[in-house]
């Protein structure tokens, strides 16, 4: 049976490339990702440990919670304390900070474009000089080789420097390599060092230092010292060698790892899914054509074991063969995706390609497992087959019942919509939801697929009726065929019908989302003129230098400015870390209304006051006058007092503290954010005299933005814009990855038609001797392909809108409020897969064409 | 009807020094060697030979389906071997009537969609009279509504001579015809391409290996080795036996 299977593979070649070529792009995405972060992994557990290289043990304020940038500073006079330790030679205090702009000759901002930009106090450890010498002196900075290059950075030239607090000129004194002394070890973030005193100062962190490296006395014994300096400094410190250190880093450079592997792994199963429908849909469709040879196989005495053996084996080496290239092929897309993230900025150190076993176990199991799990159904139906097939020349496959097809598929696509709502809905962690959310996904597309030849006649012979009275014999003949195979039909639709769905789904939640957050900035701005990072990417903007909003406040024309700082993580509340703002509370409610229902953001003493949004009171059980203890990231504990409760989140988050609370426990100086007020603007001075104001004002504050590059103001209008098209930005990201699911439905479209096609060869050949030229039998399968794809356009835009709006309405009010659908983005979907239909039908389109009349008609 | 070759009859179909050769050198195989035969309006005459004697090479070649490496093929005054594949293709819609030995319907199509289907491909309404009386002459009034697999073999290929009558094509080729039902059924079909002839005028050429179907034939050409070796006028079955077995056939 072996042989009779691979025959039988060798006799359809363009089937089984195909076939094969659908789970080699699975494959391939499994292979590729994990290759890929596999091998970031290794290079980044090198770069740790040159990183940590530079000092035996470091010691640094103990942390429960919260970022690096977030943690308490060491006094010096604890540096001091650590240097006088029994067998420590020489400590290292280091300080460090976010969002250290370079601008270079030509007054442009040195923007890494993702990583960030980073200032550093220069430590002789792990940054090596290569030209020119190390800052000694206030004024002098070095910059790492590689931004320097880049940017045409030259020794000896002066240049302004926008730092947490201010913009200021340095003069470049040196270049440096990071981690190695031979080359530049970075990801594309851009490094700007300065003596140690100097970087404190410009940090605006002058009482102590992140962490005091320590070099241990020569033969000294390294965790001997290490007890030693613990002991001397009790436990409010905590002292790490050199190792824990390496791996701590590894840590933070592995979660970035594991999001981009987490994101490709996505599309690895999308991929594998869309190829598991339509491998599954191929060898139903190859088993219908081939009853009669199979009922011969039967009549001369193959066993129905032996039948369905051979089906599988068939399958097997599809598997085997896919998973042989896709491996292949997932190398190649690893170097791809490199060579990608080294285009758009994030340079990463060569190193080998890793191909773990494990990653080569779960292509197997990928490529082998789907491809023969999908081909047990079609197997089982093939044993089915009786003798008397062979003779028989109309004989027909036992369709499975509709009503068998309604419960089961029902059935499965309930239990599929019960695993997703208890996903949403549960409040379980990320992974369990993760989970649960694909297992229902899954569920809810089998049974959907499994229903849906049940309503496919109707559906495309509905859609196939103006085809047919408007378009001739082709119109008609491509109508009749689209709703010939319903089975069928709805198979090749099933595939397009998932990335459809998620794209739908995409659309809608990021559609109700940017509804909610346009709706809400529609009414809660009140402020007239918006501060921000110039920089216009994903994610948080980086900050800028807390001076602006002060020589801004300080111009005649404005009113007042408000400072927004933010802190994934500031604050820790019953042991769990939350997520705050900081604003001025006094100003709050006058630059963004926050919809306060209870209470008043500027009532009480700012240095104990916290506004919740009524999500976080509620589920902490607060209202106003109550009283919180919260833990911030430096270890102190303070006792706030509830003075609000607002209902829009989209500016002030869920915590909003005041700006001097943040202070007394952040190092953090730069702002997020500010807002201003034009002092004497209301409706009660003319419009003319309004437009001057504005006028006046505007040309104020860009005065004031000269000096600062990396910082832009926008007024209302403008705000709104930006955030409205940042967000509509994400949502096609989002949507162009999904879609390269498309890619593959496409293949399996190309299958399906191409086996349509040929299961009606005689019938070609009739129509082409009775005088259809080959133009109308090519526009007849046009019209076939495109009836066809519409139909899975339709399904998935529906599936979708319909899982979209109950994501939407599960998910958090302070995330989305309001269900929007964006009908338009809709009928482009559905546009777009009769497009994809009507590609997919060129290759056999012409195929059919070329069919030669006399062997067509002759063929069975 | 009873007319002799030298009857001064008009052609509606000939085939002059017509050869097919397939392969080449040792392996050239000659499927019709310089052939010369015509086919006279309003007559029906059947191709017979042994297997492999290139009866079915010639109808396919006469009928714009093949084409031949040397000679000429004219239908009317068309002389095929000049013309591209889509005029070919034109010309089989317009001029040319086709009956296979078996699945000459669209399953999807009724009874009445595939009688009228070279009409429809060519985006005209045709002679709606005759169409009503090509239907009438099946006897499938009341069934023309039906779809194929709800038609008997015999009904199907009723349906499938009305199709090529449908057209009032210059010539009909019946590819074995009966070869696919009992002897009652063959008879039914057989009967109405003859009274196709007589009562309507149409010219039909039918290849057969059945003496039986031949005999229902005006003219019966003899095709043996690529050549046309004998003919015979007003054929009986036992008359048609006889010839085959001089033939060696």
């Amino acid at each position: 049976m072996f042989k009779l299977a691979l025959r039988s593979l060798i006799d359809k070649k363009l089937r089984f490339a195909l076939t094969t070529l659908v789970v080699v792009i699975g494959v391939m995405f499994v292979v590729g990702s994990f290759t890929l972060t596999d091998s970031l992994r290794s290079t980044f557990a090198g770069l740790a440990q040159d990183i940590a290289r530079g000092a035996d043990l470091t010691v640094r304020v103990d942390q429960t919670f919260g970022g690096d940038f977030e943690r308490a500073t060491v006094p010096e006079a604890v540096a001091e304390q650590v240097a006088g330790v029994e067998g420590v030679d020489r400590v290292r205090p280091e300080v460090a900070a976010l969002n250290v702009f370079i601008v270079d000759g030509d007054g442009e901002p040195i923007r890494p474009p993702g990583p960030p930009a980073l200032g550093f106090s220069f430590n002789p450890g792990t940054f090596f000089v290569t030209e020119g010498r190390q800052p000694s002196a206030p004024g002098e900075f070095a910059a790492d080789t590689v931004t320097a290059a880049n940017n045409g950075l030259l020794i000896g030239e002066t240049y302004e420097i926008n730092g947490p607090l201010d913009a200021e000129s340095f003069e470049l004194v040196g270049l440096f390599n990071f981690g190695s002394p031979d080359s530049h070890t970075g990801l594309g973030q851009t490094m700007a060092a300065f003596e140690l005193e100097e970087a404190q100062r410009f940090f605006g962190i002058e009482d102590g230092y992140q962490a005091v490296g320590v070099l241990v006395s020569a033969g000294a014994d390294v965790s001997e010292v290490q007890a030693r300096v613990e002991a001397e400094l009790g436990s409010d410190y905590s002292v790490i060698t050199a190792e824990v250190d390496a791996a701590e880093q590894e840590e933070d450079f592995n979660q970035v790892v594991d999001i981009f592997n987490t994101i490709l792994l996505v599309f690895a199963f999308i991929a594998v899914f869309v190829a598991a429908f339509i491998i599954n849909n191929t060898f139903q469709i190859i088993i219908g054509q081939r009853v009669r040879e199979i009922g011969l196989w039967r009549a001369i005495g193959a066993t129905p074991r032996q039948v369905s053996r051979s089906v599988i084996t068939e399958s097997a080496i599809v598997g085997v063969v896919s998973t042989v290239i896709g491996i292949g092929l997932g190398l190649v897309l690893a170097l791809v995706l490199r060579a990608i993230l080294d285009l758009i900025g994030f340079p990463l150190p060569p190193g080998p390609l890793t191909l773990r076993p494990r990653t080569v176990g779960l292509a197997l199991l990928v490529g082998l497992g789907v491809t023969m799990i999908s081909s047990i159904a079609p197997a089982m139906r093939a044993r089915k087959i009786s003798p008397v097939a062979a003779l028989a020349h109309d004989f027909q496959l036992d369709p499975t019942s509709l009503r068998r097809r309604l419960i089961a598929g029902g059935t499965v696509l309930a239990t599929g919509v019960v695993a997703l709502a208890a996903g949403m809905t549960a409040g379980l962690d990320t992974t369990p939801t993760f989970v649960l959310l694909g297992i229902g996904a899954v569920l809810a597309f089998v049974g959907i697929n499994t229903v849906s030849p049940a309503f496919a006649r109707p559906a495309a012979s509905a859609l196939g009726r103006p085809v047919k009275s408007l378009f001739g014999m082709p119109g008609r003949l491509g109508g009749d065929n689209a709703s010939r195979n319903p089975r069928r039909t709805a198979s090749t639709a099933g595939a397009l019908l998932i990335g459809l769905a998620l794209m739908g789904l995409a659309a809608v939640v990021g559609e109700s989302v940017k509804k909610t957050f346009v709706d809400i900035i529609e009414n809660a701005v009140e402020a007239d003129y918006f501060i921000r990072s110039s920089e216009t990417g994903f994610g948080p903007p980086p900050g800028f230098p807390a001076r602006v909003a002060d020589e801004i406040e300080a111009l005649d024309g404005i009113e007042s400015v408000m400072r927004i700082q933010f802190a994934f993580s500031g604050l820790s509340v019953d042991g769990e870390p939350r997520d705050i703002v900081a604003a001025d509370m006094a100003l709050a409610d006058d630059h963004f209304d926050g919809q306060v229902s209870s209470g008043d953001m500027a009532a009480g003493d700012p240095l104990t006051s916290l506004a919740l949004h009524s999500d976080s009171a509620e589920s902490l059980g607060v209202g106003v006058g109550d009283t919180v203890e919260a833990t911030f990231p430096d270890n102190q504990t303070e006792t706030l007092t509830v003075v609000a409760i607002f209902e829009d989140a989209a500016i002030y988050g869920n915590w909003l503290i005041d700006g001097t609370l943040w202070d007394r426990h952040f190092n953090r100086n730069d702002l997020a954010f500010a807002s201003a007020r034009i002092a004497g603007l209301s409706d009660a001075v003319g419009e003319a005299e309004q437009a001057a104001l504005q006028e006046r004002s505007r040309a104020a504050v860009e005065g004031v933005l000269d000096r600062y590059p990396t910082v832009m103001v926008e007024n209302q209008a403008e705000f709104r814009q930006t955030q409205e098209s940042q967000l509509t930005a994400l949502i096609r990201v989002i949507q162009v990855l999904i879609g390269l699911s498309f890619v593959i439905a496409l293949i399996g479209i190309i299958n399906t038609l191409s086996l349509s096609v040929f299961e009606r060869v005689h019938e070609i050949g009739l129509l082409r001797s009775v005088g259809m030229t080959r133009q109308q039998l090519r526009r007849s399968i046009y019209w076939e392909a495109l009836i066809v794809a519409v139909f899975g356009g339709l399904l998935g835009v529906t599936v979708g809108t319909v899982f979209g709006v109950a994501t939407t309405l599960a998910l958090p009010e302070s995330f989305v409020q309001t269900v929007a659908v964006p009908w338009l983005d809709l009928v482009v979907f559905v546009v777009i897969s009769a497009v994809a239909g009507l590609l997919a039908a060129i290759l056999p389109a012409i195929r059919a064409g070329r069919m030669n009349i006399l062997d067509a008609i002759a063929h069975e | 009807m009873t007319a002799s070759p030298t009857q001064a009859l008009a052609t509606a179909a000939r085939a002059v020094a017509a050869s097919k050769l397939y392969g080449s050198g040792d392996t050239e195989v000659r499927a019709l060697d310089a052939i010369d035969v015509a086919f006279e309006q309003g007559r029906f005459t059947a191709i017979m030979g042994p297997s492999g004697s290139g009866k079915s090479t010639l109808m396919h070649c006469m009928a714009g389906l093949d084409s031949v490496t040397s000679g000429q093929v004219l239908i009317g005054d068309t002389d095929l071997t000049t013309l591209s594949e889509k005029d070919l293709t034109l010309l089989r819609r317009d001029n040319v009537g086709f009956v296979f030995q078996a699945y000459n319907l669209v399953p999807t199509l009724t009874a009445i969609e595939n009688i009228t289907l070279p009409m429809d491909l060519a985006g005209s309404v045709g002679d709606e009279a005759w169409v009503d009386e090509v239907v009438d002459a099946t006897g499938l009034t009341d069934r023309v509504k039906h779809r194929p697999n709800e038609l008997s073999g015999g009904q199907q290929q009723r349906v499938a001579v009305a199709r090529a009558l449908a057209g009032k094509p210059q010539i009909i080729f019946a590819d074995e015809p009966t070869g696919n039902v009992d002897s009652n059924t063959a008879g039914e079909i057989l009967g109405f391409m003859r009274s196709a002839v007589d009562q309507m005028g149409q010219t039909i050429v039918m290849v057969t290996h059945d003496p039986v179907a031949a005999s229902y034939a005006d003219r019966v050409v003899f095709l043996v080795d690529g050549k046309i070796v004998d003919e015979l006028e007003d054929p009986t079955p036992q008359g048609i036996r006889d010839h085959m077995t001089q033939l060696g056939a």
